[in-house]
């Protein structure tokens, strides 16, 4: 009845013919972008709840005797609450799952070859995401303040402040002052709620449009179809959003068995910020960088004038990730096509590619190997050589299987 | 008008409106812009209150914290994080330590040290974490240094704290110190710039 009243004046008879019929094609590996986007769902939805009781502050209040910052105490009175700690580890926990889909979802796209003409812009699109992703990581990372922030929080301003001329004014503008100054947390916090998820929904958005309007490419075995422009698959209502909402079940369902069994961010383990540091390692996505940082000896500087040098933390924390986020941002460009590509192309169609790509993740790997060195008690010149021997030996055995296996 | 010139006056006249459409749109774009540019930070301009001589030194953490520090509080190989009284601010945190007179070489600047009292900056000048005191074995080193925590790096306690290990750029500036009245005292200001230097220097 509803149906037919709204039917009337907003026409939904086309909507649904238009939309609703939509074909989407199956493969497990399409799940990874919806598992990142349901996980970005979710972080939404439980960063509502944390916001009712999170208050940005780091002034220091009296509690029972002891001085702690308010930001601090508000996520102690979250964790009071029946249900404050485990949507707090959900929250945490579907970061971790964002990322690590993300990071699926773009080997996925790597791996088939669907990052060729016409899919350039979506790839740009997906480096922007995931960038994104990753400055809200760091920035929810600081909110607690508690002695962990603070310390991950600082490094990073110093990394900022470390570039040369500019980047005093750029950290004392990202961070309020002096991190952690009086206006550090409201603006991470402005960061983390507001201006990041703002720029998320659009570029998902972005993404999504571009994906609708491009259609999805399709598996090998659907090459012919693919390329009359036609697409095999199961339409979007009702097969495709019944296999949705079992991914989206699925990943809250997992989500809260993570919160519920492996604490992350456990802030009353960790105590307020103290002047004494404690061991800290940032987040998995971020121990490559961490591992590059301590791979740069102290004396690589690169002198640019009397006020001024390139420092080791600057190659390590700005430059050397900045051009490999590049290199990645450009590998759509590597290729020249003149057909468009709309089937997953063979690995071994590209045996350099997939081979640097085998390297990129060996050294992904060994990089945050590097971040546990002293823990594991590695000599840092070992770690040297391996970060730069593993991954040519990978890119060699992989090139060396490509080229056996074709051949036969 | 000839059929002509109406079309060419129709070209120009949507020339100018695109051009005056593109002026109205950056003009619109860049005064949303330019306040960013105005915004202040809001910690006021904090320069570090300089350690003098005769500054004595206090806990800086503990169940000690804020009490003066005695000549007779510290056993050789034991270490604390130290304050200069009344002027307790994070880049003035000292690492104070004790070890045998005969035990320091270059470039520790031996008149520095007092009694086998030591004391060097204890914010890491690679990113201003704290430092730490480890007396014992740790990792591959068996001797007492000076250890961040952040990226590992080790500085040698007895040889200027100049870098072991790890990716700090510089030693940790040193610290006069003096002994007055059985507590003890700073003797000057740090012997350099304390933790890492914008821009990299
Ligand atoms: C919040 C972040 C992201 C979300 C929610 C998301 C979601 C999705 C979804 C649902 C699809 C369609 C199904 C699929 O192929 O899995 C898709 C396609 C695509 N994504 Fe993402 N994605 C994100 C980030 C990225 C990143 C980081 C990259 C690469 C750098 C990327 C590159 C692509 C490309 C090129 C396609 C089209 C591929 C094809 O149709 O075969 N995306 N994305
Ligand atoms: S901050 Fe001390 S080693 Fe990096």
């Amino acid at each position: 009845m509803v149906y037919g009243w709204l039917n009337e004046r907003l026409d939904l008879d086309r909507f649904k013919k238009k939309y609703l019929t939509k074909v989407f094609p199956v493969h497990s590996t399409y799940f990874f972008g919806e598992i990142a986007l349901f996980s970005f769902v979710i972080l939404a939805l439980t960063g509502i709840y944390l916001l009712f009781s999170y208050t940005p502050s780091s002034r220091l209040i009296d509690v029972g005797g002891k001085k702690i910052p308010v930001a601090y105490h508000s996520i102690l009175l979250i964790n009071s609450q029946p249900l404050g700690v485990i949507i707090r580890y959900v929250h945490h926990w579907a970061a971790h799952i964002m990322i690590a889909a993300l990071i699926l979802h773009m080997m996925r796209v790597y791996f088939s070859g669907t990052f060729k003409k016409p899919r350039e812009v979506n790839w740009l699109v997906g480096m922007v995401l995931f960038t994104l992703a990753i400055l809200a990581g760091f920035t929810g990372y600081s909110l607690p303040f508690d002695v962990l922030s603070s310390v991950a929080t600082g490094i990073g301003y110093q990394i900022a402040n470390s570039i040369p001329y500019v980047g005093s004014a750029i950290a004392k503008f990202f961070f309020a002052g002096k991190f952690p100054a009086p206006g550090s947390i409201p603006r991470l916090y402005m960061y983390h709620v507001v201006l990041i998820p703002l720029l998320l929904i659009a570029t998902i958005g972005l993404h999504m449009l571009i994906m609708v309007k491009q259609k999805h490419s399709q598996p090998y075995q659907n090459k012919d179809i693919a390329k009359s422009g036609k697409i095999l698959g199961i339409p979007l209502y009702p097969q495709q959003i019944s296999l949705m909402l079992f991914v989206f079940f699925f990943t809250l369902s997992v989500l809260f068995f993570l919160a519920s069994f492996l604490p992350v961010h456990n802030v009353e383990y960790f105590g307020p910020p103290t002047l004494q540091t404690p061991m800290v390692k940032p987040d998995w996505y971020l121990l490559w960088i961490y591992g590059i940082i301590k791979l740069i000896p102290g004396n690589w500087v690169i002198p640019l004038g009397s006020s001024a040098s390139i420092s080791p933390e600057v190659i390590g924390g700005i430059i050397l990730p900045g051009v490999i986020m590049t290199i990645i941002a450009l590998v759509p460009f590597m290729y020249k096509e003149k057909e468009p590509l709309n089937y997953w192309e063979p690995a071994s169609l590209r045996p350099v590619g997939t081979s640097a790509g085998v390297a990129f993740i060996v050294m992904f790997i060994a990089l945050s190997i590097t971040g546990y060195q002293a823990e594991l008690d590695i000599p840092i010149a070992a770690c040297r050589v391996y970060t730069i021997v593993l991954p040519i030996i990978a890119f060699f055995i992989t090139y060396l299987i490509i080229r056996k296996k074709r051949e036969v | 008008m000839s059929e002509r010139k109406i079309k060419d006056f129709n070209k120009t006249r949507r020339k100018i409106l695109k051009g005056m459409l593109g002026i109205a749109g950056v003009g619109a774009l860049g005064s949303m812009i330019v306040p960013f540019g105005t915004i202040k930070s809001v910690s006021g301009k904090k320069v570090r209150q300089k350690i003098t001589k005769g500054d004595k030194l206090v806990y800086a953490v503990g169940p000690n914290a804020g009490k003066e520090i005695k000549a007779s509080n510290l056993s050789i190989g034991k270490g604390t994080l130290a304050f200069p009284k009344g002027k307790e601010e994070h880049n003035n945190l000292i690492l104070l330590f004790r070890a045998k007179e005969n035990e320091f070489g270059k470039p520790t600047k031996i008149n520095f040290t007092n009694k086998g009292f030591c004391a060097y900056s204890a914010i890491c000048t690679h990113m201003g974490c704290t430092v730490e005191w480890y007396p014992e074995k740790q990792f591959s080193f068996d001797f007492p240094h000076i250890f961040c925590p952040c990226h590992q790096s080790v500085f040698d306690v007895f040889h200027g704290a100049k870098v072991l290990a790890g990716p700090a750029p510089r030693p940790l500036p040193q610290l006069p110190l003096m002994i007055s009245d059985g507590v003890i005292a700073a003797a000057g200001d740090f012997d350099g710039p304390i933790g890492p230097q914008p821009g990299g220097k």
